[in-house]
C-alpha cells in the first residue's frame, strides 16, 4: 500500500471510529420540549434531577432539545410525519393529540399518577381511550380584574345608578354591581361597558375590557367558555354537531356587543395574548378573561407597576348552565420512531411520580395536581392551588376537542367568528359555515 | 468547432441542470403526484391517486379566489407605490447623492430587516398602549385610528410593505439614473429643454427597462407576501388578509388538507409560468 493510500485509509478508519464513539455517546433519551418559558425551566430542573439519580445509567440520561416556539406545532408535525428519530419524547397538547397520535405510542404512567393528577387532568393527554402523555402543565382561564375599581364602584351610590342606566341602555336590563366572583356574563358585560370612556365619559379607564379577537385558534379557546356556560358544545352525545345553537349565539353576540360599543380596543381584531396583556398592564382596562399564564406578570407590582398590586384573579363568569373554563394540557409523549424507547419510557414513568411533579412545580411549571399533592408546594406556588381547584370544578374540553381535526376546527371557527365580529358576515352565515366545515372535518 | 462548443456547453451546463433537477425537479414531481392524490400526514409515503378532486376543491373554494384577489391587489399596489416613490427619490435626490453617498446607506437600512421582524416591529409600534404612533396620536389629538382594524388592516399592510421595499426600487433607479450619460442631459439643456422635459423625454425613456424590471420584481415579491402579513394580522378577521401564500400554508399545516394545498400551489406555479412566458414573448417581440 502506498503511503498516501495508507494515510487515507487510516484517516477514513479514524473518522469511522469517531462516528461510532459519537453514536454510543448519543444513546441518551432526547426530549423535545416547549422552549423559552417556565415550561423550559421546569423541564430542565426535572431532567437534572433525573440524571442525578444513581439508578439512571449513562445511556439513559436525558438530553433536552428545544426549537423556536413560532410554528412549533407545524414543525413537529412535519418531523413526526417524516419519521424523525431526532427525539425520543416530544411535546403534546390536548388540542393536537389526535393529529400526532398516529406517529406516537401510548405510554404507561407510574402507579400513583391517577391519585396525583386525577382523571380530568389525565384525560387531557388521552386519545381514543389511550394515554399518550404525561400531563406536565395545565392551561385554563382566569378573570383578571381591578380590585380598586370594583371596590370604588360598589361603594358609590351614584356610580351604581349610572351602572344601572348603562346596563339598561345596552343590555336591556338594569343591573346592580356585584362582587366579581358572583358575575354572570351579563354582569361582566355591564362592568365592561361602565368602565369604557366611549360609553361612560367619567370612567377612570379607557376600556372596560380587552378581548382577544384575532383570527387565531387560541383566541377561540378563550372565547368559547361564554358559549359553554350557556350550555354549548361542539357535538352532542350522538356526534351531531350542535354549534348552531342559542348558546353559541349568546357567546358570539356578547363579544360583538362589547366590540361595537367600544368596550375593547379598536384593534382587538388583531389582538392575542401579548397585546391583551399590554393593554391591561397599561392600567386602561378594568377586567379581562385571559390565560392563567399571565398571572405571574399581571399580579407582580414590579413587572406591571400600574396594575400589579390591584389585580385579582377568579374563575370566568358563570352562565345559566355552568361556570366554565376551557382547559388543555401540555405534556410529553413517546415518538413512535424513537431510538431509545426503553430509556424514554423509564423517564416518562418517573416524570409521572409525585417526586417529579413537585420538582417541576417548584421550578416554575404549572402541573394541575390533586389537593393533597399541591399542599406540598402551596406556600411557594399559591397559584397552583387555584389552578387545580378551577380545573377540577370548572374545567371542560369540548366534545371533539381532542379529535384528529380539533386544530382545524378551531381554525375554522376563528376564521368564521372573527368574520362575524368584524361585520363581514352575519351570525347565521358564520354558524352555518362552521357547521358545514365541521361536518367535513369530523367525517 | 461546433462539436467542441456543444461539448463545452454540455459540460458547463451539467452541474446547473443536476442542481435544478434535484432541488426543483424532485419537489415538483412530488407536488404533482400529491396534487392528484388522497394524501394526509399519515400517508405521505404512500399517496393514493384520486384524480383531480383537489383541483376542483381549490377552484370552487371562495377562499382561494379571495386570497388571489388579496395577493393581486397587494402585489400591484405595493409595486406601483414602491416604484413611484423609489423613482422620485432617485431623481430628486440625485444632486445630493452626487455630492455625498452616505445617505444612500441610511435609505437602505429597511432592507436589512427580515420581513417577519418588520411585522413584529409594527405590531409593537402600532399597539395602542405600547406603540409610539398611537401614543402620540392620543396625546396630540385625543384619539387614534385602529391601524389593524378590519377596514384599515389592508392599507396598513400596504404602507408597511412599501416602507420596507421602496429602498430596493430606489437602488435600481439610482443606478439606472447614474448610468445615463451626462452629455445627453447637457445636450438637451443646450437645446432649451426644461428640467421636467429632460426627465420626461430623455431620462425616463432611458430608465424604462429598469422601471419594467423593478415593477415585475416588486409585483412578484408583493404577490407572494407571507411573513410580515402573517406576523402582523395573521390571515385577518374573517380571512380578510389571506394572501395566496398564507392560504397554501394554512391549508397544509392548519387544516391538514395537503392535497388541496399542493393543488393550489400547482395552479399558482402554472399561472406564474404562463405570465412569465407571456412577458418573455412580449419582450422578445419588442426587441425585434
Amino acid at each position: 500500500m502506498k503511503p498516501a493510500t495508507r494515510f487515507t485509509a487510516a484517516l477514513a478508519g479514524s473518522v469511522f471510529a469517531a462516528g461510532l464513539w459519537a453514536g454510543a455517546a448519543n444513546a441518551e433519551v432526547t426530549v423535545l420540549g416547549w422552549p423559552g418559558g417556565p415550561e423550559e425551566t421546569a423541564l430542565r430542573a426535572a431532567a437534572d434531577a433525573y440524571n442525578a439519580k444513581d439508578d439512571v445509567s449513562e445511556e439513559n440520561k436525558v438530553e433536552l432539545l428545544f426549537f423556536n416556539r413560532d410554528g412549533f406545532w407545524d414543525k413537529l408535525q412535519a418531523d413526526l410525519a417524516a419519521g424523525s428519530d431526532a427525539f425520543d419524547l416530544n411535546l403534546l397538547a390536548t388540542y393536537s393529540i389526535g393529529r400526532y397520535a398516529p406517529f406516537m405510542e401510548p405510554v404507561e404512567l407510574s402507579d400513583g399518577a391517577q391519585a396525583l393528577y386525577g382523571d380530568a387532568v389525565l384525560s387531557t393527554m388521552q386519545f381514543d381511550g389511550k394515554q399518550y402523555g404525561v400531563p406536565t402543565d395545565l392551561s385554563l382561564h382566569f378573570m383578571y380584574y381591578r380590585k380598586d375599581l370594583i371596590d370604588a364602584l360598589m361603594s358609590d351610590d351614584d356610580a351604581k345608578a349610572r351602572y344601572a342606566e348603562i346596563s339598561k341602555e345596552h343590555l336591556g336590563t338594569a343591573l346592580e354591581p356585584k362582587n366579581p366572583d358572583d358575575w354572570t356574563w351579563d354582569d361582566y358585560a355591564a362592568t365592561a361597558l361602565y368602565f369604557t370612556k366611549a360609553v361612560n365619559p367619567d370612567s377612570p379607564t379607557r376600556y372596560g375590557t380587552v378581548l382577544q379577537m384575532k383570527n387565531l385558534l387560541f383566541n377561540i379557546m378563550v372565547w368559547q367558555s361564554t358559549a359553554r356556560s350557556y350550555g354549548g358544545d361542539w357535538m352532542d352525545a350522538d356526534g351531531k354537531i350542535t354549534v348552531d345553537s342559542e348558546a353559541f349565539r349568546k357567546g358570539l353576540e356578547l363579544y360583538k356587543t362589547l366590540y361595537d360599543a367600544g368596550a375593547t380596543p379598536r384593534d382587538s381584531l388583531s389582538y392575542e395574548f401579548a397585546e391583551a396583556n399590554a393593554a391591561y398592564a397599561a392600567g386602561q382596562v378594568a377586567a379581562m378573561v385571559q390565560w392563567n399564564a399571565a398571572a405571574a406578570d399581571l399580579t407582580d407590582a414590579e413587572k406591571s407597576p400600574a396594575v400589579g398590586e390591584v389585580t385579582a384573579t377568579i374563575a370566568p363568569p358563570t352562565g345559566p348552565e355552568a361556570r366554565a373554563t376551557h382547559i388543555h394540557g401540555l405534556g410529553l409523549g413517546l415518538n413512535k420512531s424513537a431510538e431509545n424507547k426503553e430509556g424514554a419510557k423509564a423517564f416518562l414513568k418517573w416524570l409521572s411520580t409525585e417526586e417529579a411533579a413537585l420538582i417541576y412545580a417548584r421550578a416554575g411549571g404549572a402541573p394541575a395536581l390533586s389537593a393533597e399533592a399541591v399542599s406540598e408546594v402551596a406556600e411557594e406556588r399559591p397559584d397552583l392551588v387555584q389552578l387545580g381547584e378551577y380545573a377540577g370544578a370548572y374545567g371542560y374540553v369540548m366534545n371533539g376537542g381532542a379529535s384528529a381535526n380539533a386544530l382545524a376546527i378551531y381554525e375554522l371557527q376563528a376564521k368564521e367568528f372573527t368574520g362575524y365580529w368584524s361585520g363581514q358576515q352575519d351570525l347565521d352565515t358564520a354558524l352555518a359555515n362552521v357547521e358545514k366545515g365541521m361536518a367535513d372535518l369530523l367525517k | 468547432m461546433q462539436t467542441t462548443h456543444r461539448l463545452e456547453w454540455t459540460l458547463l451546463a451539467t452541474p446547473l441542470m443536476a442542481f435544478l433537477l434535484v432541488c426543483l425537479g424532485f419537489p415538483a414531481i412530488v407536488n404533482l403526484i400529491y396534487s392528484v392524490s388522497d394524501i394526509s400526514f399519515e400517508t405521505l409515503r404512500s399517496p393514493e391517486l384520486s384524480g383531480f378532486g383537489n383541483f376542483a376543491a381549490v377552484l370552487t373554494d371562495s377562499g382561494f379566489w379571495l386570497a388571489n384577489w388579496f395577493s393581486l391587489r397587494f402585489g400591484l399596489l405595493t409595486a406601483i407605490l414602491e416604484c413611484l416613490i423609489g423613482l422620485g427619490l432617485a431623481v430628486f435626490l440625485a444632486p445630493l447623492f452626487k455630492e455625498r453617498s452616505w445617505p444612500i446607506a441610511i435609505l437602505m437600512l429597511p432592507l436589512m430587516v427580515a420581513p417577519a421582524l418588520m411585522g413584529l416591529m409594527y405590531r409593537l409600534v402600532l399597539h395602542e398602549f405600547a406603540g409610539p404612533v398611537p401614543h402620540y396620536l392620543w396625546a396630540w389629538f385625543g384619539n387614534s385610528p385602529a391601524f389593524l382594524g378590519p377596514n384599515s388592516a389592508f392599507w396598513t399592510l400596504i404602507v408597511v410593505e412599501t416602507l420596507q421595499w421602496t429602498p430596493f426600487a430606489f437602488l435600481l433607479f439610482h443606478m439606472a439614473y447614474q448610468a445615463i450619460p451626462e452629455e445627453l442631459r447637457e445636450a438637451a439643456s443646450i437645446d432649451g429643454a426644461t428640467g421636467f422635459a429632460r426627465f420626461w423625454r430623455i431620462e425616463l425613456p432611458l430608465m424604462l427597462p429598469t422601471l419594467a424590471a423593478a415593477l415585475l420584481i416588486r409585483f412578484i415579491d408583493g404577490f407572494r407576501v407571507f411573513d410580515n402579513v402573517y406576523v402582523l394580522t395573521g390571515s385577518g378577521a374573517g380571512g380578510s388578509t389571506t394572501s395566496l401564500s398564507i392560504y397554501i400554508y394554512e391549508a397544509f399545516f392548519k387544516q391538514a388538507a395537503i392535497g388541496k394545498a399542493v393543488a393550489a400551489s400547482v395552479i399558482l406555479f402554472a399561472a406564474s409560468f404562463a405570465v412569465l412566458y407571456g412577458l418573455n414573448r412580449l419582450a422578445r417581440r419588442r426587441r425585434r
